[in-house]
C-alpha cells in the first residue's frame, strides 16, 4: 500500500505532463490525486500494533506498514517507506490538498468567475473618462496583443479600434468580452486558436482590457507571456498563466515528493525527497506566479530552501556517520545519536528545518513566495511545504537528537515566541491580503515550534495538532484570497470593502476561516494554540514569559484578522468589490472539505490525538 | 638477468586503445570508424578485466607499476567511453584528429592503472599533449561569423594548415559557412593551454622529485611506508607542489585560470573532452596520489594541501560563475567549483577520524568525479549539438545580410516547422510574429549579434526557448545542469553530493558546510540557466534538431542509468588499497 501511495501521484504527474496538450489532462491529474488520496486513506487498515521488536538485526513492527528495497547501500540509501500515526495524518492532508488543487485547476474555478468579473472590469477600464480610458487600454493592447488580433479581426477589430473614440463603443466592448470569456472555456478557446487565426483574434479582444489593467503581463517578454495572452482572455491577473495541465503535473510532483518525505524511513531518502520538492515548487512560483514578483520570489525560495536542506543533510550525515545506520525508525528507537554530538546534529537539522518551517529569523522567503505564487501554489506551500519543516523538526531532529533538542529548546522557544509576536505586529500593518495570510503562517508555525520546544507530551501533541490545523485553515484562507483577488483584481485591503453585501457567502467563508485561524474554540485552530500556551505554562519558570508572549501573539492574531475582516467584509461596498459574483458551485466543491475538516478537528480532536499517541517519537 | 613476466591481459585495454590510435592514423577514410570501434573494444576489454579478479603487472619486488583493479578499469571504461562520445559529436575530421583523440584516451587508460609517480606523470602528459593541438583544431566554420559577410560569400577553404585543406565538407558545415582557419582565438587558447600545462607539469615534477628525495622510491606502495619517517618539510613541500601541479588537469584553483578561456575558445567537442575525460584524468591522478601514496605517510600535510585546493576552488569557481553571462565559461567556472567538491573528501585524511576511513574518502571523491564528468559530458555534448546548429544558422543569416535581403524571411522557415511540431502556444507566437514584423526583426537582430560576439559557447540568452526548438539536446542539457546543481530529479548529481557530504559529515563538518554553501551559490547560476532553456522566447533558429541524436541519447541513457542505479558507479569507485 505504501508504494502505490507514493507512486500514484508520481505517475499521475508523468501522465499529465505527457498529455499536457489534451483536454482530459486535468482530469487525469484529478483522478491520480483522488486515487492517491484513497490509497493513503486506506493505510490505517491492517496496521501493526506499535510494538517494536528486533528481527534479523533491524528494528521492525512499530510502523503501521513498512517496505524496503536496497537502492545504493554504499551511501546508506535504501528505498524504505514506513507510516505511523504521525506521518499518516500529514500524508492524508497532503493528498487531500493535492486533490483539491488539481480539482481547482480542472474546474478552473477562477475561470468560471472571470466571466462575471469581466463586466465590472471592463466598466472600470473603459467606462471612466471615456477618451483617456480608451487610450490607456489601447496602448498595451497594441504592443502586446493588438497586432495579431486586429488584422485578423475584420469588423470586430474595427469596433475595438473605435473603442478609443468614446463611451458607446466601450459599452460595446463589454458584452463582447463577456461573450468571449463566458461562452467558452479556455481550452476550447485555445483549440479554436490552433485552427483559425480569426478566432485567435476574437480572444485577443477581451484580453485587451484585461491586460490594460493587470499591467505588464504581456510585456514580461518570456514564453509564458505568450501563454498569458491566451490566459488574458480569461481576464484575470491571477490566472494570467491560466490553469494549465503542466501546472497540474507540477502540483502532482510536489505531492509525490512531499508524500515521500512523510513516508521516508531512511534518512538519505528523506533528504532526497526533501530536495525533490524544490524544483517543482520553484517552477510553479516562477512560471505561474504573479508576474511582478515571481522571479525574485522564486529565486529567494530556492536559495533559502537549498541552503536549509543542505545544512540539514550535513546534520543527517553526521548522525549516520555516528550511528552507522540511516534507518529512521531504528535510530529513534535506539535513542538517537551519541550525546556528545547530539547538539551539533540537532543544530544543523534545526537550522535546516527552521528555514522550511519557517522560524523567525529565517522566514523572509515565505511572504514573498506565498504572495507571488499562484493560488494553488500558495495552498501547497502553506498546507504541505511548511509541514515538511515542522514534521522534520519534530520527527527527525527531535527523534534522532533528543538530547540536543532538550539542550537547544530554550533558544528554539525564544525564537518561536519572537516569531509569533513579530508576525502579529507585522500583520497588523500589512496592506495586502495574501501577504497578510502568508505572514500569519509565520506566527502559526511559531506556535508549533514553541509547543515542540516545551518537550512535554502535551506540547508535542499541541505541535502536531496545530501543524495539521494550520494545514487545513491557511489553505482555505489562500483559496478564498485567491478567489477574491480573481474577482476584484486587487489584494489591497484599502481598496476592498463591503464584501458582506456584494458576495455574502464568500464573506461568510472568509469570516469562518479567519475565526478558525485566530483560534476560536470549536474550530481546528483552537486546540493547537491553546495547548501550546498550556504546555509552556506547565514548564513554569521562564517559560511562563514565553507562554505569555504566545498568548499575546494569539491576541495579536485576533486583532489583525478582525482588522482584515473589517476592511474586506464590512463597510460600504468598494468599487472593486461592486458586482462581484458570489461563490460558485465549483468553488464550493473545492473548499468544502477544508471547511468540514476544520469543523471536524475543532469539534472532535480526540481521535487525532490518539493517533499521535500511537506514533513514534 | 631475469626477464619480467608481463600480464598482457591487464594491458589489453591499453593495447586496444593504442591500436585504435594507430589504425586511426593510417585508416584513411575509415579512421573515425576504426577509432570508435577500437576504443569501444578497449572499453569492453576494460570492463571484462575489471569484472575478473584484480591484476597487476610491472612489478618491482612487491610493488607494481600497473594495476588493473576495479577502480582503474572503471575509470578506463569511462575514458574510452567519453572519447567515443566526443568522437561521435565531432562530425567529420581528418585522420590526425582521431589519432590524437585516441592517443589521449590511451593516456587516460594508462593513468587509471598507473601506480608509480613516473608512470602517472607520463600518462598524464600523454593525456594532455594531444590536446595542445586539438584545442586549436579547425572544426567548423563558426569562427567565420566575426569576419562578417565577406566570409559568408567565400566558399573556398583558404587556411594554410593541412587541417583545413583536407577537411571534407561534412554535414557539419553549411553550404554558406566557410571552414575556419585556426584563428587568433584558437591560437590564443592553444598557447594558454600549452603554457599553463607545461608550468603545472614542471610543478608536479618538482614535487615528485622532492617526494622521491624524501622517500627514495616512486612506487605508491613504497611511498606509503617510506614517507612515515621521512623529513616532514621536504615531504610537505613535495606533496603541495605535486598536488598543485596535478590540480591543473582538474582545473582546481590556483591553476584554474586556463579553463574558462580555453574551454570557450576550443572547439566544442574538444571542450567536451576537456571538461569530461581530461578532468577525470586530473581527478584520478590526485586521488591515486593522495590515497595510494601520500595519504598514509604524510596524511596531515597532504590533507591540508588538498583542503586548501578544495576550498579555494569552491570559492573561486562559484564566485567566477556567478558573473558569467555566457554558457561555456559559466560551465567552466562552475567546473572549478565542482573540482573543489570532488577534492573535499580527500582533505579529511588530515584528521585522525578521516585517516581511519581514508578508503571511504577516496571512494567518495572518485564517485563524485565520475558523476560530475558524466554530467559535464552531457551538458557539453548537448551544447555541441545545439551550437553547431546555431553556427550553421549564423552562417545563413550572415549570408542573408550580405545579399541584402530581408532578414525576416530567414527565421520564418524554422518557425513554420516549429508550428507544426509544437502546439497551441507556438501558434499564438507565430500569429504574434507574422502580425508584427518589427518583433521578428528585433529577434533576428538579437540572435545575430549574439553569435557575432565571438566564442564557441554563445551567450546563455542564445539558449532560451531551446526546449521548444530542440527537445532532445535541451532535455539532456537540462538534466545535466540540474544534476550539476545537485537537485532531484537529476539524482546523479544528488548522489554525488550525498557521497561527498557523508564523508565530510563524519570528520570535517566545517568543510561540509563550505560545500553546502558552495552548492547554494551554484543554484544561483544553474537555475537561471535551466530557466533560459525551459522558458524564454529565444531566437527562432535551427538549433541542431536531430544532430548527433545517437550520441546524445547514449550519454542521456548513461546518465539515466546512474540516476536509477547509482550503485553501478558506487561499486567500481570503491577504491581498495
Amino acid at each position: 500500500m505504501l508504494v502505490p501511495a507514493v507512486a500514484v501521484p508520481f505517475f499521475g504527474a508523468v501522465l499529465v505532463w505527457a498529455w499536457r496538450d489534451r483536454a482530459f489532462a486535468h482530469w487525469i491529474g484529478v483522478a491520480a490525486a483522488a486515487l492517491g488520496l484513497v490509497v493513503v486513506a486506506l493505510l490505517p487498515l491492517g496496521r501493526g500494533d506499535g510494538n517494536w521488536s528486533t528481527m534479523g538485526g533491524s528494528m521492525t513492527g512499530g510502523w503501521w506498514h513498512e517496505v524496503e528495497f536496497a537502492w545504493a547501500p554504499s551511501i546508506y540509501l535504501d528505498f524504505s517507506l514506513a507510516v505511523d500515526g504521525i506521518s499518516w495524518p500529514l500524508a492524508t492532508l497532503t493528498a487531500l490538498l493535492g486533490l483539491l488543487c488539481c480539482l481547482h485547476n480542472a474546474l478552473g474555478a477562477e475561470r468560471h468567475t472571470s466571466a462575471a468579473l469581466q463586466v465590472p472590469l471592463a466598466t472600470v477600464a473603459t467606462g471612466g473618462p471615456s477618451r483617456d480610458a480608451g487610450g490607456v487600454t489601447g496602448v498595451p493592447g497594441e504592443s502586446g496583443l493588438g497586432e495579431p488580433g486586429e488584422p485578423a479581426l475584420g469588423e470586430d477589430g474595427g469596433a475595438i479600434g473605435a473603442g478609443a473614440e468614446g463611451r458607446s463603443s466601450a459599452a460595446l466592448q463589454v458584452p463582447l468580452a463577456t461573450v468571449a470569456t463566458g461562452g467558452q472555456t479556455r481550452r476550447s478557446l485555445r483549440a479554436v486558436n490552433v485552427q483559425s487565426p480569426a478566432a485567435g483574434g476574437v480572444t485577443g479582444v477581451p484580453g485587451e482590457p484585461a491586460s490594460g489593467v493587470s499591467g505588464g503581463a504581456p510585456l514580461s517578454g518570456t514564453a509564458e507571456a505568450a501563454l498569458g495572452e491566451s490566459g488574458g482572455a480569461t481576464g484575470t491577473a491571477d490566472a494570467a498563466a491560466g490553469p494549465s495541465a503542466t501546472l497540474t503535473a507540477l502540483l502532482l510532483a510536489v505531492q509525490f515528493a512531499s508524500t515521500l518525505v512523510f513516508f521516508a524511513d531512511n534518512l538519505v531518502l528523506f533528504f532526497i525527497a526533501f530536495e525533490s520538492v524544490l524544483l517543482p515548487m520553484w517552477a510553479i512560483i516562477h512560471r505561474y506566479g504573479d508576474p511582478a514578483a515571481r522571479r525574485h520570489a522564486a529565486a529567494k525560495f530556492a536559495l533559502f530552501t537549498v541552503a536549509g536542506s543542505l545544512l540539514m543533510a550535513t546534520g543527517l550525515f553526521v548522525a549516520i556517520a555516528d550511528t552507522g545506520t540511516a534507518d529512521l525508525g531504528a535510530l529513534i528507537v535506539l535513542g538517537g545519536v551519541s550525546p556528545e554530538i547530539s547538539l551539533l546534529v540537532f543544530a544543523l537539522l534545526a537550522i535546516g528545518f527552521a528555514v522550511k518551517a519557517p522560524l523567525w529569523p529565517l522566514h523572509s522567503w515565505l511572504p514573498d513566495a506565498h504572495t507571488a505564487a499562484p493560488t494553488v501554489g500558495s495552498v501547497l506551500l502553506a498546507g504541505v511545504l511548511l509541514k515538511l519543516g515542522t514534521y522534520g523538526l519534530i520527527r527527525i531532529a527531535g527523534g534522532i537528537a533528543p538530547q540536543g533538542a532538550a539542550d537547544a529548546a530554550p533558544v528554539l522557544a525564544v525564537l518561536a515566541a519572537i516569531g509569533i509576536i513579530v508576525a502579529g505586529l507585522v500583520c497588523l500593518s500589512l496592506p495586502e491580503l495574501k501577504r497578510l495570510i502568508a505572514y500569519s503562517s509565520v506566527g502559526h508555525m511559531g506556535f508549533v515550534v514553541l509547543a515542540f520546544a516545551t518537550g512535554t507530551e502535551a506540547g508535542v501533541n499541541a505541535a502536531l495538532f496545530g501543524n495539521l490545523a494550520h494545514g487545513l485553515i491557511t489553505p482555505l484562507l489562500f483559496f478564498l484570497a485567491g478567489a477574491l483577488k480573481a474577482r476584484t483584481h486587487t489584494g489591497l485591503l484599502g481598496s476592498l470593502g463591503g464584501l458582506r453585501l456584494a458576495a455574502p457567502t464568500l464573506a461568510g467563508l472568509l469570516c469562518f476561516a479567519a475565526f478558525a485561524s485566530l483560534g476560536l474554540p470549536g474550530l481546528a485552530g483552537f486546540w493547537g494554540e491553546a495547548f501550546t500556551v498550556y504546555a509552556a505554562t506547565e514548564r513554569g519558570g521562564a517559560w511562563l514569559a514565553l507562554a505569555a508572549a504566545a498568548a499575546f501573539g494569539a491576541f495579536l492574531a485576533a486583532a489583525y484578522l478582525l482588522r482584515m475582516l473589517r476592511r474586506v467584509s464590512h463597510g460600504p461596498v468598494a468599487p472593486a468589490v461592486a458586482g462581484v459574483g458570489d461563490v460558485t458551485a465549483a468553488e464550493l466543491i473545492v473548499w468544502s472539505p477544508l471547511v468540514a475538516g476544520t469543523l471536524l478537528l475543532g469539534l472532535i480532536p480526540g481521535p487525532l490525538l490518539d493517533l499521535f499517541g500511537e506514533g513514534l517519537l | 638477468m631475469r626477464v619480467q613476466a608481463i600480464d598482457h591481459a591487464a594491458l589489453l585495454p591499453l593495447y586496444l586503445a593504442a591500436g585504435a590510435a594507430v589504425l586511426a592514423l593510417f585508416g584513411g577514410r575509415f579512421a573515425k570508424a576504426c577509432m570508435m570501434i577500437g576504443l569501444s573494444a578497449a572499453a569492453v576489454a576494460a570492463a571484462w578485466v575489471g569484472g575478473g579478479e584484480d591484476r597487476a603487472t610491472f612489478a618491482v619486488g612487491e610493488w607494481h607499476s600497473y594495476v588493473a583493479d576495479d577502480a582503474a578499469m572503471g575509470a578506463a571504461v569511462l575514458f574510452a567511453g567519453l572519447s567515443v562520445l566526443v568522437a561521435a559529436v565531432s562530425g567529420r575530421q581528418t585522420n590526425e584528429y582521431w589519432f590524437l583523440l585516441a592517443v589521449s584516451a590511451a593516456g587516460g587508460i594508462t593513468l587509471a592503472s598507473s601506480r608509480d609517480l613516473i608512470t602517472l606523470i607520463v600518462a598524464l602528459e600523454t593525456l594532455t599533449v594531444p590536446l595542445y593541438v586539438l584545442v586549436t583544431w579547425p572544426i567548423y566554420g563558426s569562427q567565420a561569423s566575426p569576419k562578417g559577410p565577406i566570409d559568408g560569400s567565400q566558399a573556398s577553404p583558404k587556411g594554410p594548415t593541412d587541417g583545413s585543406q583536407t577537411s571534407p565538407k561534412g554535414p557539419i558545415r553549411g553550404s554558406q559557412a566557410s571552414p575556419r582557419e585556426p584563428g587568433r582565438d584558437g591560437a590564443e587558447a592553444g598557447v594558454t593551454f600549452l603554457i599553463a600545462s607545461i608550468a603545472s607539469s614542471a610543478t608536479a615534477l618538482m614535487g615528485a622529485a622532492l617526494v622521491y628525495s624524501a622517500a627514495g622510491t616512486v612506487h605508491f606502495e613504497g611511498l606509503a611506508t617510506a614517507l612515515t619517517g621521512a623529513d616532514t618539510k621536504l615531504v610537505a613541500s613535495g606533496a603541495a607542489l605535486l598536488l598543485g601541479g596535478l590540480a591543473f588537469k582538474l582545473a582546481a584553483a590556483p591553476l584554474h585560470a586556463w579553463a574558462p578561456l580555453v574551454l570557450e575558445r576550443a572547439p566544442l567537442p574538444i571542450a567536451t573532452y576537456l571538461a569530461s575525460a581530461s578532468k577525470l584524468g586530473g581527478a584520478v591522478a590526485i586521488i591515486w596520489v593522495v590515497h595510494f601514496a601520500l595519504g598514509t605517510g604524510a596524511g596531515t600535510s597532504t590533507g591540508v594541501a588538498v583542503a586548501a585546493l578544495s576550498v579555494a576552488s569552491i570559492v573561486v569557481g562559484n564566485l567566477g560563475a556567478l558573473v558569467q553571462r555566457r554558457t561555456v565559461p559559466l560551465l567552466a567556472w562552475s567546473g572549478i567549483a565542482h573540482a573543489g567538491y570532488a577534492l573535499a573528501p580527500l582533505a579529511v585524511i588530515a584528521t585522525a577520524a578521516g585517516q581511519a576511513d581514508a578508503t571511504a574518502a577516496a571512494s567518495a571523491a572518485l564517485a563524485y568525479a565520475v558523476f560530475f564528468v558524466l554530467l559535464e559530458a552531457g551538458a557539453f555534448a548537448a551544447l555541441t549539438a545545439v551550437r553547431s546548429g546555431i553556427a550553421l544558422a549564423a552562417g545563413g543569416s550572415a549570408e542573408t545580410a550580405a545579399s541584402g535581403s530581408d532578414a525576416v524571411r530567414d527565421p520564418a522557415g524554422p518557425e513554420t516547422r516549429a508550428q507544426l511540431a509544437d502546439s497551441e502556444r507556438r501558434t499564438l507566437l507565430g500569429a504574434l510574429k507574422s502580425g508584427g514584423p518589427q518583433g521578428s526583426d528585433l529577434k533576428a537582430g538579437a540572435g545575430v549579434t549574439g553569435i557575432h560576439s565571438g566564442g564557441e559557447g554563445g551567450a546563455i540568452a542564445d539558449l532560451s526557448g531551446l526546449w521548444r526548438t530542440a527537445p532532445l539536446p535541451a532535455a539532456l542539457f537540462l538534466f545535466s545542469v540540474v544534476g550539476l546543481a545537485g537537485l532531484p530529479p537529476a539524482l546523479a548529481g544528488t548522489f554525488a553530493k550525498v557521497a561527498v557530504l557523508e564523508v565530510l559529515a563524519s570528520s570535517a563538518v566545517w568543510l561540509a558546510v563550505i560545500v553546502a554553501a558552495g552548492a547554494v551559490l551554484g543554484l544561483a547560476y544553474y537555475l537561471p540557466l535551466a530557466r533560459a532553456v525551459l522558458l524564454g522566447r529565444g531566437p527562432e533558429r535551427v538549433t541542431g534538431k536531430g544532430r548527433f541524436a545517437i550520441a546524445l541519447a547514449a550519454i542521456g541513457l548513461a546518465l539515466l542509468a546512474v540516476t536509477l542505479a547509482p550503485q553501478l558507479v558506487l561499486d567500481f569507485t570503491t577504491v581498495s588499497r
